[in-house]
């Protein structure tokens, strides 16, 4: 048995694959890798290279931590399907983190935690003071402050890695991760409508 | 192999989330452990479609529900199996990369392997799991999504007779209710509608029966029921019970005629190769159509060959197909590592000229 308990933490919810590895308080393995497509081939392999430099197999994790956006949809749902199964197979909790909430780990509140929502605007949280994140033109960011973001940063993975272990440690119910899009699914409903049915 | 093999499938390529337990002993008939199926007609009911992003969503919450649930109906935990199957395409892309990682985390925490499955193989491979068919047999693959005439020569090898060129009948009948006022999904409302019809009364086309060989196409019926509809309307106002019922029973007689048709001939070349057993089997949801098994039939008895229908919750998309597919790919010796992807695009057939997307980024399915 370890002493510490051990989390593996990813995210793909940007145009990177990028995974840590949190032993006790301490982050032993921090890996993130620019990519612009391909996470749902690399994520795996990434996660059992990450376990074999600190040492570890699946079997040795405690808990999952896994990045739920908001960010790029296909992205989050790589990791959190990936997640959820892992969680089941190991049978671990998997506890599902914001990357607003990540990428502000440790710093002081209030603050704006911007990440970048294409179509010029970004996804907008104002910690500390609004438990909920809102989509925003990105002009709107010029007037905020202090801000973090909107770029993610390659600490990103040990920040869900430490905000899971304090999620676990608060104990009580951990909810299986949900991507969190804060964007509506892009769906129209038919133009034509239907004829008028006569007896 | 001859060992006992007990395999988890699961499926996410459309709008069904699946998972299903399949264990096959050589020498016996394979046994469905548990199936199950989560659907979501209800979220795309008011798209009139199914939304790919929407069904993406709903796959990726639902898959491992899925699969706790059929774990625990087959009454086995995971350690208890021998590998983990899962649709790698062709279909809806967000959906199929939901099944395919959830599934590489079932692998990985549980160390048993995985096999990416071809969801047309495991449409192509049921009469094997519900009738034990034996190879070669005939396939027509008709659903909401595909429509094709395969003839199945071994667990992965297939010829592509031929297929539709543009719509799949499926489609056709969920198209043909919007327009008519009927609910989703298509088939069943078309198909009850059409109980009170008169099949004769509108002349719709069969299209490509002037063609040899086994293509197929239905978008041009879909017009043709259009402009048939626009003209009751214009000259009535609206449109009136009765002419819908008759638009119906006049539009599933043309699928019918056409598959029918179609399928006499593929059957000509088919039988060419002699086979011990001549079987015709159907898959798809399409195959539930009473007027269009009745047709089958028929064309099956002319020249003796055995129609095989699998039960309808085996016809439509299901996992235990997959697991199926699984044990048999499994059992040719196939394992795929932690870097498979999923392909929206993945032909069963990769020798005959492709039909549908035969743009550069290659045939659809």
């Amino acid at each position: 048995m370890r002493p510490d308990p051990l989390i593996l933490a990813f995210d793909t919810s940007a145009a990177h694959c990028a995974a840590a590895l949190l032993s006790g308080d301490r982050v032993i393995v921090n890996r993130h890798e620019d990519m612009g497509r391909g996470q749902a081939e690399r994520l795996m392999p990434l996660l059992e290279e990450v376990l074999a430099e600190g040492g570890a197999t699946w079997r040795d994790l405690a808990a999952i931590g896994v990045g739920i956006g908001p960010g790029n949809f296909t992205g989050i749902r790589i990791s959190v399907a990936a997640a959820r199964g892992l969680a089941l197979s190991l049978g671990v909790p998997a506890v599902g983190v914001s990357t607003l909430e990540a990428q502000a780990h440790g710093q002081t509140r209030p603050v704006w935690s911007l990440v970048d929502a294409r179509r010029d605007h970004l996804y907008a949280q104002h910690l500390g003071i609004d438990p909920a994140p809102a989509v925003i033109p990105a002009s709107d960011a010029a007037d905020l402050s202090p801000v973090i973001g909107p770029h993610a940063n390659t600490a990103l993975p040990s920040a869900i890695a430490r905000i899971a272990a304090a999620r676990l440690a608060q104990g009580g119910d951990i909810p299986r991760p949900a991507p969190l899009y804060v964007r509506a699914a892009d769906a129209a409903p038919p133009r034509d409508p239907a004829p008028v049915i006569l007896p | 192999m001859t060992r006992t093999l007990t395999i988890l499938g699961l499926e996410s390529s459309c709008d069904d989330t699946a998972a299903a337990v399949v264990r096959h002993t050589p020498g016996r008939a394979p046994e469905v452990l548990s199936a199950v199926v989560a659907g979501q007609t209800e979220l795309h009911a008011d798209f009139g479609g199914v939304v790919p992003e929407i069904a993406a969503r709903a796959h990726t919450e639902k898959l491992d529900l899925c699969v706790e649930q059929a774990l625990t109906q087959a009454n086995l935990p995971l350690s208890e199996l021998d590998a983990i199957a899962v649709t790698a395409g062709p279909g809806l892309i967000g959906g199929v990369l939901a099944g395919v990682m959830c599934a590489k985390g079932l692998s990985a925490g549980s160390g048993l392997p995985l096999v990416g499955v071809n969801h047309l193989a495991g449409h192509a491979l049921t009469p094997r799991l519900t009738d034990q068919a034996t190879f070669p047999y005939l396939m027509l693959l008709v659903s909401g999504g595909h429509c094709q005439f395969l003839i199945a020569k071994g667990p992965e090898k297939f010829t592509r007779l031929g297929g539709t060129i543009d719509d799949a009948p499926g489609e056709a009948f969920d198209k043909t209710a919007k327009l008519l006022g009927l609910a989703q999904p298509g088939g069943p409302s078309v198909e009850a509608e059409a109980r009170t019809g008169n099949p004769t009364r509108f002349r719709l086309p069969r299209p490509l029966l002037d063609r040899p060989g086994c293509d197929m196409s239905f978008s041009g019926l879909k017009t043709a029921l259009l402009r048939e509809r626009d003209r009751l309307v214009a000259q009535y106002g609206g449109l009136r019970v009765q002419d819908r019922a008759d638009l119906c029973a006049s539009f599933q007689a043309a699928v019918a005629d056409v598959l029918a048709e179609k399928s006499r001939r593929a059957l000509t070349q088919y039988l060419d190769l002699a086979p011990v057993t001549p079987t015709l089997a159907v898959a798809g949801g399409v195959a539930a159509n009473q007027t269009i098994r009745a047709a089958l039939e028929t064309v099956c008895a002319e020249s003796g060959t055995q129609f095989l229908a699998p039960p309808l919750a085996l016809c439509t998309d299901n996992a235990a197909m997959i697991a199926w597919a699984g044990i048999e790919r499994f059992r040719a010796g196939h394992r795929d590592d932690m870097s498979l992807s999923a392909r929206p695009r993945w032909p069963l057939d990769l020798t005959s000229p492709s039909m549908l997307g035969s743009g550069k980024k290659g045939a659809k399915a």
